[in-house]
């Protein structure tokens, strides 16, 4: 099996993505929430990455921070080596198109588009020609090579989660982040959609950074970062369902000695 | 039951702010008109005023009647459904269908007894108004004095309550008839309804054609036929907006980009969900359109031959421009309390969009196209049913012309009504975005 053996924060090499002392606080002064504190690390091209943690942890502050979906409080955060500006949504936005896909629990497909649709939106919102073979050989190629024309609501989780990777692959982006992508599926469709992730790293050379609690989703990744009260608690190479779910049941202990 | 309502009402007073001010405008029309009968009623007044007064009453305070009903109707339907969660919480908590009904009739009925008791003083002072101006024109004899009395009161309590309480039973039927997975035959009554409408509205105007060109009576055809057209119209209007989508998707999307995109896709798909936009805003260009055109060309065709207007021109003009006016603004609440509502319901879609990598700019963009082609659709069979009316009158009415003035109050209309349009909901859509897209979502 394929494994990293660096440690975060010294890749050499290209690099997908990569985070300086990123924190974030939420919240008024008094009774302000640390969600991200001081979180410095860095993940090669090509690498399925897992974020595990308990809730709260920060795990999906870490995503969303390192998506460009919020705005940090300090820190920077660079994708594909672009570091990532403090402006408006819109220029977020701009950021986000040429170099982030995203996959969400919640498909996130807009019910007025077909799956064909869905797939083609990033190109008509960035206004670029769209990539019709491109997304139709995706589709195929996730199982909805028949499905071109129904509507979201015509599809069950797995399919609606299958276009979902579709959209994030077709523009080729840097970074693809799922945040719990199989929470809504069931067991065999969870499976599928973790292939397809695993497929698009080994196969497509992506770069995946995927928050999840499940140990098994976890599993399909080449390696797992754990948080834990918004801070780096650890890092496993190579996981296993059980050693992740070991892991976890123990991170309290971990905490201060790893970080 | 009858303390949740109370409850809710008191805990979240900004969700019922629509249906108040429906009932609140419906309450003091009802009451400033009927009091004209209670005014009637007063010692010493002849019959001629006690006609007039009587008239405008009965008139008037019919049109209310139904006015606030779909007023109310409208805001609560739009209630009800944003409020689908609370809903399926009371019932997986075992609340009965029964139960709910009683809440949302009783949240309904206590919010139009505040509306009720809220516009008894501004009713007096309209009433007062009223008869003022009856007396100016002549209409009414100076010495009658102005009684604010049971008629007013009974009326205006009584039409509020009823109308608000049977609006909201209406809604919330079908509300929890949704929930519980049924499925309206709504398609069917809508084509039924509409048609009836469309050959009453023919008929009405093609009725103007069998009367004499100079009886005083020769306005209603027309007038009515108009509005019955627009009806009509309404009820077909999804189907022409499909018909328009498909001629304007190309070359929209070619000239606005990922906005007109969104846009057309999303009325494309959600066509029959804009009736409840579609009819206020037909109703209000039709309804405005035909009657203070007619009207112009009445008064025209009266100065033209020479005539003094008699009492009876004076009350038809007078009764028509205040129950037109009356009619449009209610139209025009309607029209901004379904489009705030279907426009703030679409936070989460907003947020899909804009997780998709559509800026605030698109996704506002986007809602602004989707809301100049419900603007131009409306406006066009407002139009269309407002000018069948007007065509008739004008051929009929002896010594009749096409009004000068027509363009410039066709003109009037369609900026109020495209204002209305565009400004609510670019406006709310605004607002939608302000929450960051991953909350939105969620």
């Amino acid at each position: 099996m394929f494994r990293h053996e660096r440690a975060p924060g010294s890749a050499p090499g290209p690099e997908a993505l990569r985070l300086v002392k990123v924190s974030k606080t939420y919240g008024t002064a008094e009774n302000a929430v640390t969600a991200l504190d001081d979180v410095t690390l860095s993940l090669p091209a090509g690498s399925f990455t897992a974020v595990m943690g308990p809730s709260g942890s920060g795990k999906s502050t870490l995503l969303q921070c390192a998506a460009g979906l919020d705005r940090p409080d300090q820190g920077i955060v660079v994708v594909d080596g672009a570091e990532m500006t403090a402006g408006g949504e819109a220029e977020l936005t701009k950021f986000r198109r040429s170099r982030i896909g995203f996959v969400f629990q919640q498909y996130n497909l807009l019910p007025t588009l077909t799956v064909l649709q869905n797939t083609l939106l990033p190109f008509k919102l960035a206004r670029r020609r769209p990539d019709r073979a491109g997304a139709r050989e995706i589709l195929g190629r996730v199982g909805l090579g028949d499905r071109l024309g129904h509507y979201p609501d015509e599809l069950s989780g797995g399919q609606r989660q299958r276009a979902a990777i579709a959209r994030a692959l077709v523009t080729r982006p840097s970074v693809i982040f799922a945040d719990e992508p199989t929470g809504a599926l069931d067991l065999r469709s969870a499976r599928e959609v973790l292939a397809l992730l695993r497929d698009a790293v080994r196969t497509h050379g992506r770069t995946v950074v995927m928050v999840t609690h499940d140990p098994v989703a976890a599993s399909y990744a080449d390696a797992v970062v754990f948080l834990a009260d918004g801070r780096l608690a650890g890092w496993m190479h190579a996981p296993t369902a059980d050693a992740v779910a070991e892991r976890l049941a123990h991170l309290g202990d971990t905490v201060d000695a790893e970080v | 039951m009858f303390m949740l309502a109370m409850r809710s009402v008191r805990r979240r007073p900004g969700r019922f702010a629509g249906t108040l001010l429906s009932a609140f405008l419906g309450a003091v029309i009802t009451m400033a008109f009927n009091s004209m009968h209670d005014t009637a009623g007063g010692a010493g007044v002849d019959d001629s005023s006690a006609e007039t007064l009587g008239l405008s009453g009965g008139v008037v305070g019919g049109y209310s009647t139904l006015l606030v009903f779909f007023a109310v109707a409208s805001t609560l339907t739009v209630n009800v459904r944003q409020r689908t969660d609370e809903i399926s919480l009371l019932r997986s908590t075992g609340a009965t269908p029964a139960q709910i009904k009683r809440m949302v009739t009783g949240e309904a009925a206590v919010i139009a007894l505040v509306a009720a008791i809220l516009a008894i003083v501004p009713a007096m002072l309209a009433g007062n108004a009223l008869l003022e101006m009856f007396k100016d024109t002549d209409q009414v004899a100076a010495g009658v004095d102005y009684v604010f009395g049971p008629i007013a009161l009974g009326a205006g309590f009584g039409i509020t309550l009823l109308a608000s309480a049977g609006a909201a039973y209406l809604a919330v039927r079908r509300a929890t008839r949704a929930a519980a997975g049924e499925r309206a035959p709504r398609a069917r009554m809508r084509t039924i309804g509409g048609t009836l409408a469309l050959l009453a509205g023919i008929g009405g105007i093609s009725s103007t054609f069998a009367m004499e060109g100079d009886e005083p009576v020769l306005m209603m055809g027309p007038a009515y036929g108009a509005i019955l057209l627009s009806v009509g119209f309404a009820a077909f209007s999804t189907g022409l907006l499909r018909a328009l989508l498909v001629l304007v998707a190309r070359p929209l999307g070619l000239l606005t980009g990922g906005s007109g995109y969104l846009a057309v896709n999303a009325l494309r798909r959600r066509a029959e969900h804009q009736a409840g936009i579609l009819m206020p805003l037909i109703l209000f260009t039709g309804i405005g359109f035909a009657t203070l055109c007619i009207q112009a060309v009445e008064s025209a065709a009266i100065d033209a031959s020479g005539l003094v207007k008699s009492v009876e021109d004076k009350n038809v003009e007078t009764l028509n421009t205040i129950v037109v006016g009356i009619i449009v603004a209610f139209c025009c609440v309607m029209l901004i309390n379904s489009l705030y509502a279907a426009t703030s319901y679409r936070v989460k879609e907003f947020g899909g969009q804009r997780l998709a990598g559509a800026t605030p700019r698109q996704v506002v963009g986007g809602v602004g196209v989707e809301a100049a082609l419900l603007t131009v659709t409306g406006v066009l069979f407002g139009t269309l049913a407002g000018y069948a009316g007007l065509l008739a009158f004008v051929s009929v009415r002896t010594g009749a012309e096409m009004p000068g003035s027509g363009p410039l109050i066709w003109a009037g209309i369609v900026v109020v009504g495209a204002a209305a349009t565009m400004l609510t909901t670019l406006l709310t859509a605004r607002r939608a975005l302000r929450v960051p897209a991953v909350v939105a979502v969620a």
